[in-house]
């Protein structure tokens, strides 16, 4: 009907709205390709959008994560050279207790005494690696404010048996202190009493070291489930902050493959759009130029 | 018998006949790139013998030459009519596209530096606190990024309330427009009906006011009905904008502040285009003005709806965990956001002191609560999830408001080229013209030639036999 009459006008209005379809297409593929992104607004793509934002904050998240598990590391490596130091210092008073208990060697003037006042030094020793600190705080006092977790005279508790927490994943809470009353016993039976006991009676009363052998013994056993839990939480947490790390590549990879802009495929369309908008061009141009006007005398 | 000088008058009709096409043919060829110009084609008719019956004269001749009957203007009404309807959706579908894509703009998602990353780095400060609950560094960043987070939301929303404003501006002035266009219309209507009763031309009167009736469909997405003698009645809304000469006003009324428009508001005041007369609100169901109404009453306060609840999941959710801790000087029950009577969100707590890490009263260094918080960010009720859930929605609408708007300017284009086909100049078309009325013209005068000649024949060398 009204499509069979053309005029000039209306064919400019139609190359003019084909020209402006080409010029937008260009502009937006340049715009992706000057970004780096396929997706700079959520209309872009509502999905891939929601699913960049998830990403982009996981990484964040995980990233987190491995930070939180250097951190536990930090702890746990901690606890486990100071147990490990305390352990050889457990293992010289049981040399110690058993020369006492033995007559021969002991039984020289002043020998007795000796051992008393190295048993002493080995009790101040064993109360400095109770009081290790990481970053300023006392690694077997749970979450006390105190300086140190026990008492460098009498020994008694000073912390508190709250666990100090990490997250070192989703909803994975590792433990990265150890409880010093666990550790180190307590009351009557922790081992810096043991050893005082021994000091004293090593030089008093050497029949009864017969049994505060027996309580080292078993003060030493403590420690050393202790060093195995600490040495399983740190490989625990270690395998954590490596699962960490990879989940962050493939987040990452993830994450470019949804937003970021396909280089070789876009660069293509480019030019395919570039042509295409030429052509458009080409053709208007000759559309427009001739008339009746040009051929009349 | 024809009369002795009838022919004369035969050819000098068609002389006017075509001289006036000529004029025409210049006429259309130089308004040929006016906007809204019609086409114009001579309308002749063949002037008839004298048909009075006489007893002994009977007419046996030819007609009497051409009569031009009148000068018409080649506009297709329902094309017009197409075109109003398309121009109303195509300017209502822009304005909601470019609404949606501003609120888009505002909530800057997905980027490094919007909400969501803010987030992240709030959720990670608490981190930082659970692994150095002592640490008075590692609390106050995580304060700095609270506000820098509280900013980021008062400033989205200060930017929808902005937004809001300017809409409204922009509709007041557009009814203003269209309350000047219809008044002209009004004008015209009255100028072409005097012209049309004496019996003058009004085709470019009507050219006029046909440029005024597209924007108001531009506008208000308006419909037209022909009235009389040539006026046009314009309808906005089912009620007669112009009818004749008699012209209604549209005003604006309801909401003035955004915070009237919310959609919480009580009582809540929408935006209402209504008529001065009677105050009845004027239904714009297209054209711009519907844009902005839509925009001012439906999409902006929806939006801010929207990122209100996602506030409300923030607030709520590390209010409730922030208030069950204890800060290191072992207080407890604090909220750390806090939301003002005006919506605008701020950090609650003063001090580092008052960071509630801690889970247990007393035991100052526990990060316990630190630790729940942080785990707030993966929560799939959480804050983030509900941050998610708005963009995905907006992308949702802002995408389908694009494509709608794409299809429709390419319809419009469409109907805009069909109708500039109906009325618009072909040159090709008036140079043929130019030329027919050209050699009719050189005939015409050649038909006068030769009667002239015949009549010197007669008149001169007759009778002179002999002489």
């Amino acid at each position: 009907m009204s499509n069979l009459r053309v005029t000039h006008k209306s064919i400019g209005i139609k190359a003019l709205q084909n020209l402006q379809t080409n010029l937008t297409s260009l502009g937006n593929i340049q715009q992706r390709l000057s970004s780096g992104r396929e997706i700079s607004r959520p209309s872009d793509n509502p999905g891939g959008g929601a699913m960049t934002m998830q990403l982009s904050s996981q990484i964040r998240t995980v990233e987190q994560y491995a930070r939180n598990a250097s951190d536990g590391e930090g702890w746990l490596g901690t606890i486990d050279k100071a147990l490990t130091s305390g352990l050889d210092v457990l293992n010289r008073a049981q040399e110690l207790t058993l020369e006492g208990m033995s007559n021969g060697s002991a039984s020289a003037d002043g020998a007795r005494e000796a051992i008393a006042s190295e048993i002493t030094t080995l009790r101040d020793h064993m109360l400095q690696v109770a009081n290790t600190k990481y970053l300023d705080r006392p690694v077997f006092g749970g979450t006390t404010t105190s300086p140190r977790a026990f008492d460098p005279t009498s020994g008694a508790y000073l912390g508190d048996n709250n666990p100090v927490m990490r997250t070192v994943g989703d909803d994975v809470n590792v433990r990265v202190d150890a409880n010093g009353p666990t550790v180190f016993g307590t009351g009557a039976s922790d081992v810096f009493s043991i050893l005082a006991d021994i000091a004293t009676d090593v030089v008093s009363n050497p029949t009864a070291l017969n049994g505060h052998l027996q309580r080292l013994q078993d003060a030493t056993a403590t420690i050393t489930t202790q060093v195995a839990d600490v040495g399983a939480r740190h490989n625990r947490i270690e395998r954590m902050h490596q699962n960490s790390s990879d989940r962050v590549l493939s987040l990452s990879s993830s994450l470019s493959e949804v937003r970021d802009v396909d280089l070789p495929a876009t660069i293509v369309q480019m030019q395919m759009q570039e042509s295409a908008y030429q052509a458009a061009l080409g053709a208007t141009q000759k559309i427009i130029q001739p008339s009746l006007v040009s051929f009349l005398r | 018998m024809g009369s002795t000088f009838s022919g004369l008058s035969t050819a000098l009709s068609a002389l006017y006949a075509q001289r006036q096409g000529l004029d025409l043919a210049g006429q259309n060829v130089a308004n040929a790139n006016t906007e809204g110009y019609t086409r114009q084609r001579l309308n002749l008719a063949s002037r008839g013998a004298p048909t009075t019956p006489a007893f002994y004269s009977t007419y046996d001749g030819p007609g009497n030459g051409v009569d031009v009957t009148d000068i018409g203007r080649l506009r297709n009404q329902f094309l017009e009519q197409r075109g109003h309807t398309e121009h109303g959706t195509n300017n209502l579908l822009t304005v909601r596209k470019t609404t949606l894509s501003q609120i888009e703009d505002i909530f800057n998602e997905p980027s490094d530096s919007g909400v969501q990353s803010q987030l992240s780095d709030f959720w990670n400060a608490w981190h930082d606190v659970a692994n150095r609950p002592g640490d008075k560094a590692a609390r106050s960043q995580l304060m700095q990024r609270a506000s820098t987070l509280s900013d980021s939301i008062n400033q989205a929303s200060s930017s929808l309330e902005t937004q809001w404003q300017s809409n409204r501006t922009q509709l007041t002035t557009l009814v203003a427009e269209v309350n000047t266009t219809a008044k002209a219309i009004g004008e015209l209507n009255t100028a072409i009906r005097r012209n049309t009763q004496a019996g003058l031309p009004a085709n470019e009167m009507a050219d006029q006011r046909d440029l005024l009736i597209m924007k108001l469909a531009d506008k208000v997405g308006a419909s037209v009905k022909t009235g009389q003698d040539g006026a046009l009645d314009v309808y906005v809304g089912g009620s007669a904008l112009v009818r004749g000469q008699t012209v209604q006003q549209l005003q604006v009324s309801g909401a003035t502040e955004f915070s009237q428009a919310m959609l919480d508001a009580s009582p809540r005041q929408t935006v209402q285009v209504t008529w001065e007369g009677d105050g009845y609100p004027a239904a714009l169901t297209s054209g711009e003005g519907a844009g902005y109404l839509e925009a001012l009453n439906t999409l902006v306060p929806k939006a801010y709806d929207d990122g209100r609840q996602f506030v409300d999941t923030l607030l709520i959710s590390v209010n409730t965990l922030h208030a069950a801790g204890y800060g290191s000087d072992g207080v407890t029950g604090r909220d750390l956001f806090v939301r003002a009577a005006d919506g605008t969100v701020s950090v609650a707590i003063t001090s580092v002191d008052q960071v509630a890490a801690a889970d247990t009263a007393g035991s100052t260094l526990d990060g316990g609560m630190a630790t729940k918080l942080a785990a707030l960010g993966r929560d799939p009720a959480g804050p983030d999830a509900a941050l998610r859930q708005l963009v995905t929605q907006l992308g949702v609408d802002a995408q389908t408001a694009n494509r709608r708007s794409a299809i429709q300017a390419s319809i419009t284009t469409q109907v805009d080229a069909s109708r500039e086909s109906e009325s618009g100049v072909d040159l090709d078309e008036e140079m043929t013209n130019m030329l027919a009325f050209q050699h009719a013209y050189e005939g015409a005068a050649r038909v006068l030639t030769a009667i002239d000649q015949s009549l010197d024949t007669l008149i001169n060398r007759t009778g002179l036999v002999g002489r």
